[in-house]
């Protein structure tokens, strides 16, 4: 086998005219076509690509926000109205407990009046029954005491005398009763 | 064949000549790529870094091989 | 290499058509003589072009916010140049400004060296030393460029062929390799690591399908048939090899690429 080089191995280094000049052609176009129209165009696809994503992180971000503060009304709203209830319920219980107790005071003002009434309606009839009575057993006692004394109480004085003597003696001994 | 003579080659010495030119990039390789491996495997997340460095290093050796080639159809 | 034996060469004479170099200088096949000579790597590299015009100018005029799934696909690269490649090596801030060029170069690449398994291409549009020569001229172009407007001619000089903290002796030897390195290594290294990669595995995945048709075709043999089926094998997995190697050659020019412009920026930090 011959070396290669004798079989003009050399000439695989020396470059040709014509290679030159397809090989600088070639690398034109393709040159041409890579830095105006294939990766600008892709360039302007990337960057809208991010852009498109970004804007969409932000308007997520945004419906987020406003989530969130629709999300805070509701709840300062719900809360406000649970403080409402609480105190609207603390101010029907104190005016029930207000009613309740009025009521009783008249109640128990009404009932001391009844009380004293019945106690003064009381007091007087006893009173006229006292007179009554003191009226009655008066006459009674003169007479039971005239059907015992007799003739001995002829006299007015000495009637009368005898009839208050004996009244004392029966209101001091209704009164120790 | 002259009697003097002991031994004779036929072919192109320039094949044994590339085989020999071929031996020293080898081991070089083979002594980067092994080092790499375990530099990788040490730090894992310098991987990527190490790799690019790796090939820098394999092309710069692979040039010494190739140079033997090319003396096979130069010289 | 594998030597026929023999028995083998009386059955079949002229032996397999191995790949030989002129499979990368093939004979102009329109425009003869003039600098516009077409040959069939030109004729394979224009196809490539044109399918990337063709398919990428489609997907770019047909996107939408919402990807479809090659769309997906193309903006997963996009994305993969973009971060992985020159933000990893230079940053965002400076990065921005180049990453039109290493998607240029990466895609471009790819798709020139992907033609070398593409059955009725089955040759790189990279394999010859041209095309990587001038994506490695555009690059070094634009990391002089580069080095100049960020720094100035001579703060970029001074900083490429004088390093510094190296006492002053030793600029004696450094300067000339630095320079060298600046104009020449660095451009020659990109060209031929692309180059020979190519070439390399064209070769490879060439030999293993002439000794497969060879020995399963030609030679009237069981027994070698099944040494052909086993070649066949080999340069199955080679195919896939290569398109794993394609893939990672883009990668790798446009990641030299960004590093040799990243080098172009002042030290400092």
């Amino acid at each position: 086998m011959e070396p290669l080089a004798a079989n003009g191995g050399i000439k695989l280094f020396i470059p040709e005219t014509y290679d030159i000049v397809w090989s600088l052609i070639i690398l034109v176009i393709l040159g041409c076509f890579f830095y105006k129209f294939f990766l600008p165009k892709f360039q302007s696809i990337f960057d809208e690509r991010s852009a498109k994503i970004e804007g969409g992180i932000k308007k997520a971000k945004e419906a987020q926000e406003s989530a969130d503060q629709a999300k805070k009304k509701y709840e300062d709203q719900l809360s406000q109205a649970r403080v409402d209830a609480s105190k609207i319920r603390d101010d029907a219980r104190s005016e029930a407990s207000r009613i309740i107790s009025d009521a009783r005071t008249r109640a128990e003002g009404e009932a001391a009046q009844i009380t004293a009434t019945a106690q003064r309606s009381i007091e007087s009839q006893q009173q006229q029954a006292m007179v009554s009575l003191k009226g009655d057993v008066g006459s009674l006692a003169a007479a039971l005491a005239g059907k015992i004394l007799g003739a001995k109480l002829e006299d007015e004085d000495t009637q009368s005398k005898v009839l208050d003597q004996l009244i004392d003696d029966m209101a001091e001994k209704t009164h120790e009763g | 064949m002259d009697i003097i003579t002991l031994a004779e080659v036929t072919g192109s010495i320039s094949v044994l000549g590339y085989g020999l030119a071929a031996v020293g990039p080898g081991i070089g390789l083979g002594i980067v790529v092994g080092k790499t491996l375990e530099s990788m495997a040490r730090q894992p997340e310098m991987a990527s870094k190490l790799q690019t460095v790796m090939f820098i290093g394999l092309a710069l050796i692979e040039v010494l091989g190739l140079l033997g080639f090319v003396s096979l159809f130069v010289v | 290499m594998v030597q026929p034996s023999g028995a083998v060469l009386v059955a079949a004479e002229n032996g397999p058509e191995l790949p030989s170099i002129r499979d990368f200088l093939p004979d102009p096949i329109l425009f003869q003589g003039t600098p516009f000579a077409i040959n069939r790597i030109i004729f394979v590299r224009l196809l490539a072009m044109v399918i990337i015009l063709l398919v990428l100018g489609i997907t770019a005029s047909r996107a939408k916010l919402i990807p479809s799934r090659w769309q997906g696909a193309v903006e997963w690269v996009l994305d993969f140049v973009r971060d992985s490649v020159v933000y990893q090596v230079m940053g965002e801030l400076r990065g921005r400004r180049y990453v039109p060029m290493i998607t240029t170069i990466f895609l471009t690449v790819l798709v020139f060296n992907l033609c070398g398994v593409i059955p009725g291409m089955n040759i790189a549009a990279t394999a010859t030393i041209t095309m990587p020569l001038v994506f490695a001229l555009w690059t070094l172009a634009q990391y002089l460029v580069t080095g100049i407007r960020e720094q100035g001619l001579w703060p970029y000089l001074k900083q490429e062929l004088f390093p510094a903290g190296v006492p002053w002796p030793l600029y004696i030897i450094l300067t000339p390799i630095q320079f060298l390195e600046l104009l020449v290594i660095k451009p020659v290294s990109l060209t031929i690591r692309l180059f020979a990669n190519m070439v390399a595995g064209h070769l490879l995945v060439a030999v293993s399908l002439a000794f497969a048709q060879y020995y399963i075709i030609v030679v009237s043999n069981k027994w070698l048939a099944l040494a052909g089926v086993s070649w066949f094998g080999l340069g199955f997995a080679l195919t896939a090899f290569e398109m794993f190697v394609a893939a990672l050659q883009a990668y790798i020019f446009a990641i030299l690429s960004t590093v040799y412009i990243n080098q172009s920026f002042p030290e400092e930090d």
